[in-house]
């Protein structure tokens, strides 16, 4: 998209602080917790102890008799809800069973949050435990105990809404054993062939477990119904219209009732895409007439949230004594949990489509088991898959001795090239983020890096990459742009922001309308007032959401000059927006103020239409953005401890709209990645019960655990983003798996196929390998 | 249960609130005082997001009963600097644009102003072991130690601002 404003490098480009961050620094931000409400009650949720269990009878009376206490709600008291949930936001309350440990069987609302937690333990619960099915082979077979209820179709609403990743005309067959939920099948040449005219033939299983966004705020909602039947949601979401959608679904309400308030997100990362809570409090709001808060605590979010699914791939790869790319066979196998949803086709398009494979047979499966249902987390199964392909191919590099940089350069996709769907490479900036891995120092002198190795007792050192990419979300948006009285704009989208997205929305207005970013104002309106908008997911608000303001703030200046053209007796061609004035061109004192035609829009008796710029758009062509990461850290081989000394992300963002906030999310976006690779991991017992429900035992990354993230931002324009720009959030998530393992690696000789890569899988797998 | 009188200074002005036994110090700081910039991300001391200072000392409010506080000087959030006087840290946390979500920022704050307090002049080192107790999905801590860095490079030895 070309763009001809007299102004364009005062918005766009700058790196300008978040206008919200005072706000923030001083704690006066408010999130759902903090909100004040006359009249609030309080919600808990009671949740089954159990992974799989029929149940028998509920008793409520004693929790109901306690003081303070305002509803006891089981699900015959819900006649909204089917036997049949759908989705995880339809299974508001269990019905006769529970499928995961930690799924809601009774709510209750009372005075104080110390009541309603007391009701819970006054609330009786008669279980018929059941047979489970944790881990996802065995589930797969014949005769597993079953998950879902007979019927229940596959969810790929998370595919659709989230990542548009050609949801493939893949032609899998129907699913046969009882907890398979979807399957995908990519073939294409002689799988059989190539393998049997391969030198090297390399067969992994690569695995990671289910970790959770850990997003630091819990889920919280706030409900209040009035007494025409409207409800308000005050919700932690990352897509207001789509939590309004879902509530609407699962309490047959109609969506022009509900109205949705975005407040404050204290982080999402996918995990705040669907509805989860937002529905049993509407109805304890709804059977109390009073306002209801629920806040999940953090052991309700590690054992009932929806994390990432475990992902377990097996892989084939087939290559000459030369490097020369023959065959590629593949099954990703994704623990869903109790529900439907995962991103299936994502991992099949990484693993046969990032290099040219001329033969390759990518299965997917989409198993259930009795666990908590998953949800997208920022490039949902990417990071998996890369670990996956990204170790494999360095492998193969070693192993042939090539150099790892140029081996993959050489079969590295380009625009146009096929992808295992068969659609098109978009244009991106794989190659050139390649190419600065290759070119950065610490890669050039890794091999010093290296050679200290065996001088310091039990510590070597290691240099490892892997690059990583997502093929960016679309949906459609809108957004309205205003001129007010006083000269200035308004922009108003729906959309939430959860990535600083906000400031560079009003960087791309400023820009397209000609005037100084400080006299715009951006806007995150609820669902009664905002244009409709689709999820802050995918890395596609800058991308998508951008576009409709910028087409919005063109339009809205046009509006502008066609008024000033009438003013001034000139073509609106040969007029300028320059410091707050409409001029012509080449004639500076012939001009009339910005502020003047605001006031014209809005004067009394005035026959001057107000501006209002307004952009709808829908798309339809994606814009890839790759990222690769370089680690350089020292392993100890006696205990496995990883000191971890330097970390580069370098990332293709298009064009950095803001820089200051690209390079935030990819420092954050690499340390969630390295959170996966070294030390994080929901760990279930042969019961499917979490066995580590605490930020003490599921282990995040601290400052004290890391270097600081350098960051190099390669700017390769979109065709079609607005300035040329690309998603940038969710590739820096990608590559460090698959980075660290090699790095681990290229110290020890040692290969890791399972996340996370703890000192315990480290000192093991270099305590059992063979000595030369 | 009956509630008592907390008798303590908040923020440097003396407070007296009715309490239950069992009120943690950030319930009360949260609930009875409206001060919602300590945060609760886990209520188990893991997450450093309710961070307070209790006479000077950094301390996760949410171990700790109300009336532990009974007689003592407590500095939350908005207690560090006013929207007209910012803090060093957090005129540095701003301008560095650190903030992303923002959930984790008042704890980490306090934690960081416990750490310069201490020690004016800390080593990279003791700076990550400082903000260690308090955890961040957004940011990668990267521009966190920066901005602390820069605030600890602009003071004097005496520990005045230069």
């Amino acid at each position: 998209m070309t763009m001809k404003t007299t102004r364009d490098v005062k918005g766009v480009g700058l790196s300008i602080p978040r206008p919200d961050g005072p706000e923030k620094v001083l704690g006066r931000v408010q999130y759902v917790a903090d909100l004040p409400r006359r009249g609030l009650l309080h919600a808990k949720l009671l949740r089954s102890p159990h992974a799989h269990a029929r149940i028998v009878k509920i008793d409520t009376s004693k929790a109901k008799a306690l003081p303070g206490v305002r509803a006891v709600l089981t699900a015959a008291d819900i006649p909204e809800l089917k036997k049949k949930a759908p989705t995880r936001a339809h299974a508001v309350l269990a019905i006769d069973r529970v499928v995961f440990a930690g799924q809601p069987v009774a709510a209750v609302a009372a005075d104080e949050p110390a009541i309603a937690e007391e009701a819970l333990d006054l609330i009786e619960v008669q279980y018929e435990v059941l047979p489970v099915s944790v881990d996802p082979l065995l589930s797969m077979q014949p005769g597993a105990p079953a998950v879902a209820d007979a019927g229940t179709e596959a969810d790929t609403r998370e595919a659709l809404a989230h990542s548009a990743v050609a949801v493939a005309k893949s032609d899998a067959p129907p699913p046969k054993a009882v907890n398979v939920s979807q399957q995908s099948k990519f073939q294409k040449g002689d799988v059989a062939k190539g393998f049997a005219e391969s030198d090297l033939v390399l067969e992994n299983t690569y695995r990671v477990p289910m970790v959770h966004q850990g997003y630091l705020e819990p889920h919280a909602v706030l409900a209040e119904w009035d007494s025409t039947g409207q409800l308000t949601l005050w919700a932690s979401t990352q897509g207001s219209f789509n939590t309004r959608s879902e509530v609407a679904d699962v309490l047959e309400i109609p969506e022009n009732r509900i109205r949705v308030v975005p407040v404050e997100c204290g982080g999402g990362f996918g995990g705040k895409i669907r509805a989860l809570c937002e529905p049993i409090t509407a109805v304890l709001s709804r059977v109390t007439g009073r306002p209801v808060r629920y806040v999940m605590t953090r052991r309700e979010e590690l054992q009932a949230g929806m994390p990432a699914p475990q992902v377990i791939i097996r892989l084939k790869t087939g290559v000459k004594r030369d490097g020369t790319l023959m065959a590629l066979e593949a099954e990703t196998i994704l623990d869903s949990g109790a529900f439907s949803g995962t991103v299936l086709t994502v991992s099949a398009v990484f693993l046969g489509s990032m290099y040219r494979w001329p033969a390759f047979d990518i299965r997917g499966i989409e198993v259930l088991t009795h666990k908590p249902s998953v949800a997208a987390y920022r490039a949902p199964v990417a990071p998996q898959t890369i670990f996956a392909i990204e170790s494999q191919m360095e492998q193969i590099a070693r192993t042939l001795g090539l150099d790892s940089v140029e081996f993959r350069l050489r079969h590295l996709i380009q625009e146009g090239d096929p992808m295992v769907n068969g659609h098109p490479w978009q244009s991106n900036g794989a190659r050139e983020v390649l190419e600065r891995i290759g070119a950065h120092p610490l890669w050039k002198t890794r091999k010093e890096w290296v050679r200290s190795n065996g001088k310091n007792g039990s510590v070597r050192r290691g240099v490892g990459f892997a690059l990583g990419g997502w093929l960016g979300g679309l949906q459609p948006t809108s957004a309205t742009v205003r001129l007010n009285p006083d000269g200035s704009l308004s922009v108003l989208t729906g959309q939430v922001d959860i990535a600083g997205t906000n400031i560079a929305l009003a960087q791309i207005a400023a820009s397209a309308y000609g005037l100084d970013l400080d006299k715009v104002r951006i806007t995150t309106g609820d669902t009664d007032v905002a244009p409709v908008t689709g999820l802050s997911a995918g890395s596609k608000t800058v991308y998508t959401v951008g576009t409709a303001v910028l087409q919005a703030a063109q339009d809205a200046r046009r509006q502008t000059l066609d008024i000033a053209a009438k003013e001034l007796e000139a073509a609106a061609e040969d007029l300028e927006i320059e410091d707050g004035r409409v001029v012509v061109r080449g004639v500076p004192d012939r001009g009339v103020t910005l502020a003047s035609i605001g006031k014209k829009g809005n004067l009394y008796m005035s026959k001057v239409s107000p501006v209002l710029g307004v952009s709808r758009p829908a798309f339809s062509q994606q814009a890839p953005g790759f990222a690769a990461q370089l680690a350089r850290l020292e392993v100890d081989t006696d205990t496995g401890e990883v000191v971890l000394r330097d970390f580069v992300v370098v990332q293709d963002v298009g064009k950095a709209i803001n820089p200051l906030g690209v390079e935030g999310q990819m420092q954050g976006g690499a340390v969630q990645s390295l959170g996966m690779a070294l030390s994080e991991g929901l760990i279930y017992d042969e019961l499917g019960r979490l066995t580590n429900p605490s930020l003490l035992d599921y282990r995040k990354l601290t400052a004290a655990d890391l270097p600081n993230i350098e960051t190099i931002i390669v700017e390769k324009p979109s065709p079609s983003g607005p300035f040329g720009a690309r998603g940038v959030g969710e590739p820096p998530i990608i590559p460090a798996p698959a980075a660290i393992a090699n790095a681990i690696h290229d110290a020890t000789g040692v290969r890791i196929t399972e996340c996370p890569i703890s000192p315990e899988r480290i000192a093991l797998a270099f305590a059992a390998k063979p000595t030369a | 249960m009956p509630k008592s009188v907390l008798s303590c200074t908040v923020n440097d002005e003396a407070v007296e609130v009715l309490v239950r036994p069992y009120d943690t110090l950030l319930d009360s700081l949260r609930e009875d005082l409206g001060l919602t910039g300590p945060k609760e991300g886990c209520g188990t001391g893991d997450c450093g997001a309710c961070t307070v200072h209790l006479d000077g000392k950094p301390v996760a409010s949410c171990l700790m009963l109300a009336m532990q506080a009974r007689g003592r000087k407590v500095l939350t959030i908005e207690g560090l600097g006013r929207w007209d006087l910012l803090h060093p840290l957090q005129e540095a946390f701003v301008r560095l644009g650190v903030a992303q979500c923002g959930f984790c920022i008042p704890g980490v704050l306090m934690a960081a102003a416990a750490v310069l307090a201490e020690n004016p002049h800390p080593t990279e080192e003791e700076i990550r072991y400082g903000i260690a107790g308090n955890l961040c999905r957004c940011t990668g801590y990267t521009k966190m130690l920066t901005a602390i860095t820069e605030v600890a490079a602009a003071t004097d030895a005496g520990g005045s601002r230069r």
